[in-house]
């Protein structure tokens, strides 16, 4: 498949941050959230968490993105359907 | 490659001022790091013989080194304090770690560069620690003292970031309870015994950190690939379809017998605490830092009188138990008291209900009078319990005597905490789980044989009854032991059976401080997913010193040897570790009579087996099996002369 798109599942998100790690050392060879393109949008009422990636600063990891092979809850899926921000939102 | 630099940052709550040092390598080569140096920390600045709420007491918070890194549960921080419980008649103090794991809260730490955060002193007013990577403030907390745990997350969450790492003690914690605890990121507690008393004695409301930098590691390919072997191995553990389904809700079919209190029949303790009230309960779960299994809990109560409430942290196994240790069916009625404790007060909920539960019966029998309570009536039912609660968490009334815990019921009223009916207890503290539903497995041991009496993350495969000595053979070869210390292990004895309880326990505590030195969930012990060859695989690449298992487990004992001289200073010995009198006590329950049993469950362990499992356990510590403590040999051995109980005793006085 070509990978045009990142499909994020919010309702699945459990806040574990490993897309962060990964992505930081994909993009950097070092573990840092802050490194990373993923921030973790967090509902402080609910505790909910979801990643949020930046728009303009995602290149898929070159069609295979590590956020995606590591996150262990399925809340982030590769897509063939091209996007303008390469990211899309299911609810 | 050279090995990362880690930090020693000393923040003095009395001054304000901060000083930051680098670990010295060979402290690292000798202790691992995380809180294997903590603990050297301890031994060198904390003083022996202070009080617990003295300013000199220090707070030593140490992230594990691998906190951080893409590796399947390492969340883990391990917090070093002199505990305010009174562990003893004569109230002395034990030292002790608890650990707990977080989404933020320990990689924000490492980010930080708070490898090791020491938090000494006294603040003249309330404050908050906040910390954001090279600057350390002490702000104002005048308006968050005296609000509760959850309320004040949010708002140091609003305050400093969506990511920030936040440790906070609620009302209990301000009042000094001895019992208190800490919640970390909302979801996990620290610290039974009363880190938050710790905390309340200093004027610390709440720590508050961020951090931007790299989590350094010397090879990080080879690190990151092997990190990724180990997480393709837990994604195939056959359960974790049903564990990521229920988390810490998981595991009632094995719980209902091991942590059975023997009060009603387990039908009907099925009916009232089972799965279904679990399923019906559990909201979301929720994963801590880097794990792949998750197990923390955020439930909502449906129907009753506190319908809709939520809660966050793991609520089931605990109100289980104490719930039918006070007779209370409905179980949304305990599950409240957890929401609270978590939110609001910070009281450590086994150690709350189960002295309400002893102060009642003593008082049922005679032996408490309504003068020594102030007039309060202890009566059986479950307003009477709240009220006690809250008296509790306030130091109102006979509630203050309650805050004081089992040696002050002692002491005043002459009331034997082991006179106690469930769960055992030691040095001040009652346990969280019984043998005698449970067996006489590893953890139970290291409740007496720690110096402080949880199992603060020992879990190995031994914790479920079922596990086969070929099992059990696997992890102590992976633990790198030489062939001769697992013969010992698996030579038959009269006391203990096929499986010498009391020499694996030791090994097992030793690779319990290598696990929280770096930083390992205990559950990837329990389950039998990681074992110590990966540990020793993962540090070898993080340090870029290698290193085999054996040379690690080598380092836990070091670890663990040092723990246990910074309480001998203190006077603890082999009496402290006393093995619970009431396990030697049939339970009668309506399921039939309950004893105490050996791990394979074939004999009836008593009190003279324990005693002898208890001696075995010295002699492979090669300590002094009388007095259960380091013997001068051992600790040349170990490199740690300059640690012995006499020149401690020197550097402190
Ligand atoms: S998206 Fe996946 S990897 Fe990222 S925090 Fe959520 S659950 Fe973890
Ligand atoms: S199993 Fe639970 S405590 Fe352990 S790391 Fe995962 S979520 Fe945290």
């Amino acid at each position: 498949m070509i990978v045009n798109s990142v499909i994020i599942l919010p309702s699945e998100c459990r806040g574990c941050r490993s897309c962060q790690l990964a992505c930081s050392f994909t993009r950097h060879g070092v573990f840092n959230p802050s490194k990373s393109v993923i921030l973790m949008e967090r509902d402080v009422e609910t505790e909910h968490m979801a990643p949020v990636i930046l728009p303009r600063s995602c290149d898929l990891c070159g069609g295979d993105p590590a956020c995606v092979k590591a996150c262990p809850y399925g809340a982030m899926l590769v897509s063939s359907a091209p996007s303008e921000y390469k990211i899309l939102i299911k609810e | 490659m050279l090995r990362p630099k880690h930090w020693t940052v000393h923040v003095d709550l009395s001054s304000g001022k901060v000083t930051r040092e680098i670990v010295a390598e060979q402290t690292e080569q000798t202790l691992i790091g995380g809180s294997g140096v903590g603990w050297k920390l301890a031994a060198e600045r904390l003083p022996a013989g202070v009080d617990p709420f003295a300013p000199d007491n220090l707070i030593i918070i140490n992230p594990g080194l691998f906190v951080g890194t893409l590796t399947p549960g390492t969340p883990k921080t391990t917090v070093i304090t002199k505990y305010p419980t009174f562990a003893s008649e004569d109230g002395r103090f034990y030292v002790g770690a608890s650990t707990c794991g977080g989404r933020f809260f320990g990689i924000a730490l490492n980010q930080a560069g708070c490898q090791h955060l020491i938090i000494s002193g006294k603040a003249p007013s309330p404050v908050y620690l906040r910390i954001r990577d090279d600057s350390i403030q002490l702000v104002d907390a005048e308006d968050l003292w005296g609000q509760g745990i959850q309320h004040v997350t949010n708002q140091l969450v609003r305050r400093e970031g969506p990511e920030t790492g936040t440790m906070v003690i609620g009302t209990a914690g301000e009042n000094l309870v001895r019992n208190s605890l800490c919640i970390v990121d909302k979801f996990n507690s620290l610290g039974r015994g009363g880190i938050g008393a710790v905390m309340g004695s200093k004027n610390l409301k709440a720590i508050a950190v961020n951090g931007t930098r790299d989590i350094e590691l010397a090879r990080p390919l080879a690190y990151f690939d092997f990190a990724q072997e180990l997480r393709k191995r837990v994604y195939a553990w056959p359960r974790r379809e049903h564990w990521i389904k229920l988390g810490l809700a998981a595991g009632w079919d094995t719980f209902k017998h091991t942590q059975y209190p023997g009060i009603w029949a387990k039908d009907e303790w099925d009916e009232l605490y089972g799965e279904k009230t679990r399923l019906e309960t559990v909201e979301e779960v929720i994963a801590c830092n880097s794990c792949i299994v998750s197990c923390r809990l955020k439930w909502q109560i449906k129907g009753g009188e506190f319908d809709g409430e939520i809660g966050f942290g793991s609520p089931f196994s605990k109100s289980a138990t104490s719930g039918m240790l006070l007779g209370v069916k409905d179980f949304r009625k305990m599950i409240h008291l957890v929401a609270d404790a978590n939110a609001n007060t910070g009281l450590d909920f086994y150690t709350t209900t189960r002295i309400i539960d002893f102060a009642t019966l003593m008082y049922e029998m005679g032996n408490l009078s309504k003068e020594d309570t102030g007039g309060l009536e202890l009566r059986r039912d479950y307003d009477t319990y709240h009220k006690l609660y809250d008296m509790m968490a306030k130091r109102e009334g006979f509630g203050a005597v309650l805050a004081d815990g089992w040696f002050r019921l002692k002491n005043e009223f002459d009331l034997d905490p082991q006179d106690y009916r469930y769960s055992g207890f030691c040095k001040g503290m009652d346990f969280i789980y019984d043998a005698r539903p449970s067996n006489l497995h590893p953890l139970m041991m290291s409740f007496f044989t720690r110096p402080r009496p949880h199992h603060g993350g020992s879990h190995t495969r031994t914790n479920s009854r079922n596990k086969t000595l070929e099992e059990i053979r696997e992890q102590v070869e992976a633990w790198g032991l030489p062939q001769k210390t697992i013969d010992r292990i698996f030579t038959e004895t009269p006391y203990s059976g096929k499986f010498n309880v009391g020499r694996y326990t030791k090994h097992m505590e030793d690779m319990m401080r290598v696990k929280n030195s770096l930083g390992l969930c205990s559950i990837f012990s329990y389950q039998g997913l990681i074992f110590g060859n990966d540990l020793a695989q993962l540090y070898s690449a993080a340090s870029g010193e290698d290193l085999t298992a054996g040379e690690m487990i080598q380092r836990g004992e070091r670890i663990s040897n040092l723990a246990k001289l910074i309480n001998a200073r203190d006077g603890f010995t082999r009496k402290d570790d006393r093995v619970p009198e009431i396990w030697f006590k049939p339970m009668d329950s309506p399921e039939g009579k309950i004893e105490t049993r050996d791990y394979f469950n074939t004999k009836v362990i008593g009190k003279e087996d324990a005693e002898k499992i208890l001696d075995d356990y010295y002699d492979e510590r090669g300590w002094d099996v009388e007095h259960g403590i380091p013997t001068p040999e051992k600790l040349e051995a170990l490199g740690l002369e300059a640690f012995s109980t006499d020149a401690l005793v020197k550097t402190a006085g």
